[in-house]
């Protein structure tokens, strides 16, 4: 569940979707910059951290990476419970990915926290020629389902720090923002860094 | 008046309810008092307040060689003796006391007999009990040794303590609430004092003042309600603040039973140099009582300022603990004349663990494998083999051969001849199962969702397993294809567990080992035999283990159990990963192979992964404490433990806490835990989930 003090908001997310569709490659790319082309299969869940300035405040996601597998499904409420924001993933070059996938939006539609932010990522974007899922079929299912949809890249990068950005701009503020002359809390250069590379 | 109720076991509701019971049960129980002693003045015949049947001991881990005996507490006269004779046969539970032996040597039966120890001699009796298994007592002499555990069968661990109440001042500890002191002084100065001082040696006269009674005790034979130690501990962790439940002490106990398995020789000759020593006279008192003021944090067992002790009082320190270190409060040594060891707290634990596991050794290698090997190949003594491969490992270049046998794809026992014949037929039959799913053509796989998703599935994940060794990397690799290979012959071959993530990592240096196609997938079903549950649909192979990890914590590590639990951590999901995979992810590969082989020797335990894990987790228990870790940076620091463990600390650490655990240890891991073998059931992996491929 999304906190806040002062301007600081912690926010845990969670990454769901079927094996294989990039899930941990995103959070790489996110939190480390990295992308290996073999990432290899998250064996139970990973946890990372990463802190985005967005308008005057810091939103520090706290990240759950789960296992994809449907053998593994039984776990996932566990890291699913009390998330504030949740990314679903697919693999655009794979319609099963996009099956499951909407199964996940059913599940967390049902189990999960109501005010929870939903987005839904097409991932592996640059395998253009190897596409199964078209962008317009997915906006289509985003928009009814009420999810903000991109399509992304953790190989090239593209739109990675973008949809957790958009997240972070659309958590829920238990309060309205302070107005101008609001001092950031021990939060120096560095965070204004990852900023600007969600701009 | 002396008076036990004073000091009463009321924080112990067992006690009280087993002392209500008793009362209601003897029609009259007079006390007399301290000052008249032995009131109760018996006729010369001595008269049976106890008797329990099926009290066993377990000198080894062999079940076969139990000694089960009957335990009885017999007054004479004013005093109190106890004796556990071992029946004739150890399995026939109505024999009566033993004269000769059928089955047991003779020596034994002198070995283990307890004849007639008075039980002013007994300083403190520990209860035990397990989640798992029966309860038992272990009894510690003043002089420090301790008879080997006295498993109560047939339950009456409660009613032997609150028998035991009735003739002697006995007072639960105040530093561990499962440990009752036991003595006889007739001045309560001197009572208050002992009860301080847990395991010291308190010099006990063999004055005899007890309030006694005039009827025998309730023979209670009813099975006992098994109570639960771990709620108890806990309600005095609570009650007591800072003082929680020590695994030292806990260790401390578990050396005394270790030791308490001495001979009847080493025993006799202690108890010779303990006189001797005693007879030397006093040493000089110790000071140390000047820092132990008396703990009177427990009011409502009445200990009162009237018994502030005075520092004159002489109480022989038991000679033997000369050379041993001390802590403020806590007394955790023991001392045999088989060594004097230290016990020291949680701190030092970890360096006690590190000089405790046996060294390790220098890896098998061919030379001396041949030696263990027959003109025909077979393998004389598997267990020898077993134990060098434990503390050394293999040299690579013969892993390809030993691991079959580590992994029960060979008999031990087997010839040259026979298992070049088996390799054969089993080829043949691993081509058999892999033209299953090789003949279905694209039309029938069309038709074919599961096989289509099941392939798709191992698709995935051997193109991202271990790909950065060189033996698998590249565009391409026909390692990666024979993996693939094998997984999917697997799944046809198991269809109804199918393929699971994390099976890929189980195979991957099974493969790189054997290269053989059709070995490695034999070698891998035998491997599978053990850890298959571990993919389970319905998670229960890892809940087990995580369970059973549970358990050992708290059997090991109480702080850190209570930790655990303190912050939701119980389910023990941070360690997943760990269990999952038998550490693949946590080591480069030649050390992950060096403990896969050493797991797999089953030596000293099938489930020598857990002890891997409780040790890992206790060279980070400071940091996991220290810092307030909750669950998720808990997971998040574990798993990026990853290369950072030193194998060769971590196996030392596990092999001494396994020893040390022994057989509490293994009563904490429900049969059939992985990696056991599982126990038969007509549909080894129950379909759940239609969804599920």
């Amino acid at each position: 569940m999304a906190t806040m003090g002062n301007n600081n908001l912690n926010a845990k997310l969670v990454l769901l979707g079927d094996m294989g569709a990039g899930k941990s490659s995103l959070v790489l790319r996110f939190v480390k910059g990295q992308f290996l082309e073999f990432q290899e299969s998250t064996i139970g869940a990973a946890f990372f951290s990463q802190t985005l300035a967005v308008n005057d405040a810091t939103v520090k996601f706290e990240i759950w990476d789960t296992a994809g597998q449907e053998r593994y499904h039984s776990l996932a409420p566990m890291y699913y419970r009390g998330a504030a924001a949740a990314i679903i993933v697919y693999d655009i070059t794979s319609t099963e990915s996009f099956t499951r996938a909407k199964k996940w939006v059913q599940e967390l539609q049902k189990q999960g926290n109501p005010n929870m932010v939903m987005a839904f990522a097409g991932n592996k974007a640059d395998l253009e020629e190897k596409r199964k899922v078209t962008t317009e079929e997915a906006r289509l299912y985003a928009e009814e389902n009420g999810l903000f949809f991109m399509e992304t890249s953790a190989k090239t990068a593209s739109n990675v720090n973008d949809i957790f950005y958009e997240i972070a701009r659309r958590l829920p503020r238990a309060q309205p923002q302070n107005p101008a002359g609001m001092v950031l809390v021990d939060r120096p250069a560095d965070r204004s860094q990852s900023a600007a590379c969600c701009s | 008046m002396q008076e036990p109720e004073l000091h009463d076991l009321s924080d112990d509701s067992d006690y009280a309810a087993s002392q209500l019971q008793q009362q209601q049960e003897l029609k009259s129980m007079s006390r007399t008092d301290s000052g008249k002693k032995g009131g109760d003045n018996e006729p010369d015949g001595a008269e049976i307040v106890f008797v329990k049947d099926n009290v066993t001991i377990h000198p080894t881990q062999f079940a076969s060689e139990r000694i089960s005996g009957r335990l009885r507490l017999i007054k004479h006269g004013a005093l109190l003796f106890m004796t556990w004779i071992p029946y004739k046969e150890k399995t026939d539970c109505t024999a009566q006391s033993s004269s000769s032996n059928t089955k047991l040597s003779e020596r034994d039966r002198n070995l283990y007999t307890i004849r007639a120890v008075p039980v002013t001699d007994i300083r403190s009796i520990r209860r035990h009990t397990p989640t798992f298994g029966w309860q038992y007592l272990i009894i510690v002499l003043s002089s420090g040794l301790a008879f080997p555990p006295l498993y109560f069968y047939n339950g009456g661990v409660r009613e032997f303590l609150a028998t035991l109440k009735q003739h002697v001042f006995l007072v639960r500890s105040a530093d561990d609430a499962n440990v009752f002191l036991v003595n006889d002084f007739q001045d309560p100065l001197q009572r208050s004092l002992s009860s301080l001082e847990l395991p010291r040696a308190v010099s006990i006269s063999n004055s005899s003042s007890t309030p006694t009674l005039a009827s025998s005790a309730a023979q209670n034979d009813n099975s006992e309600r098994t109570d639960d130690g771990s709620s108890s501990i806990s309600q005095y962790g609570g009650r007591h603040g800072q003082k929680v439940h020590d695994p030292a002490r806990d260790l401390s106990i578990q050396v005394l039973e270790k030791f308490s398995l001495v001979t009847k020789f080493a025993r006799e000759t202690t108890t010779h140099l303990l006189r001797e020593i005693q007879n030397d006279g006093f040493l000089a008192n110790d000071t140390k009582k000047q820092s132990q003021p008396l703990t009177n944090d427990n009011h409502e067992t009445g200990l009162d300022d009237a018994q502030t002790v005075p520092n004159e009082i002489s109480v022989t320190p038991d000679p033997l603990e000369n050379t041993l270190c001390r802590k403020e409060n806590h007394f955790k040594e023991a001392a045999t004349r088989v060594g004097t060891f230290e016990l020291v707290d949680s701190k030092e634990f970890d360096k006690l663990t590190l000089v405790w596991g046996q060294p390790r050794q220098p890896p098998l290698g061919s030379e001396e494998w041949a030696t263990f090997l027959d003109a025909e190949g077979r393998i004389l003594d598997s267990k020898s083999l077993r134990k060098r491969i434990f503390y050394g490992g293999l040299e690579h270049q013969i892993r390809n051969e030993v691991w079959k046998f580590l992994l029960g794809y060979h008999e031990y026992d087997s010839t040259y001849a026979e298992r070049e014949y088996l390799a054969s037929v089993k080829k043949a039959d691993y081509e058999t199962l892999k033209s299953q799913w090789q003949s279905i053509s694209p039309a029938q796989a069309r038709r074919f969702t599961k096989f289509r998703e099941r392939k798709g599935l191992i698709e995935k994940d051997v193109v991202r397993t271990d790909r950065s060794a060189s033996f698998y990397d590249g565009d391409d690799n026909p390692n990666v294809t024979l993996l693939r290979n094998i997984l999917l012959t697997y799944s046809f071959y198991n269809f109804d567990l199918g393929y699971c993530q994390g099976m890929s990592d189980l195979l991957s240096p099974i493969l790189f080992v054997m290269k053989d196609e059709s070995e490695s997938f034999w070698c891998f079903v035998s491997l599978m035999e053990r850890l298959g549950p571990n993919f389970n649909r319905d998670q229960n192979g890892m809940h087990s283990q995580l369970f059973a990890l549970s358990k050992l914590v708290e059997l090991l590590d109480s702080p850190l159990h209570n930790y655990f639990r303190q912050n939701d951590c119980l389910n023990y999901f941070f360690c997943f990963r760990w269990v999952l995979i038998q550490f693949k992810r946590e080591f480069d590969y030649e050390k992950m192979m060096r403990l896969w082989e050493v797991l797999w020797t089953h030596y000293l335990s099938e489930h020598f992964h857990l002890y891997v894990c409780v040790a890992i987790l206790k060279k980070h228990r400071a940091k996991i404490m220290g810092e307030q870790m909750d669950f998720d940076t808990l997971l998040k620091f574990i798993n990026e433990l990853s290369g950072h463990i030193d194998l060769d600390v971590t196996l030392r650490d596990a092999e001494a806490l396994c020893v040390c655990a022994g057989e509490n240890g293994a009563a904490c891991i429900p049969p059939g835990t992985p990696a056991s073998l599982p126990i038969e059931t007509e549909l080894l992996y129950p379909l759940q989930d239609e969804n599920d491929v």
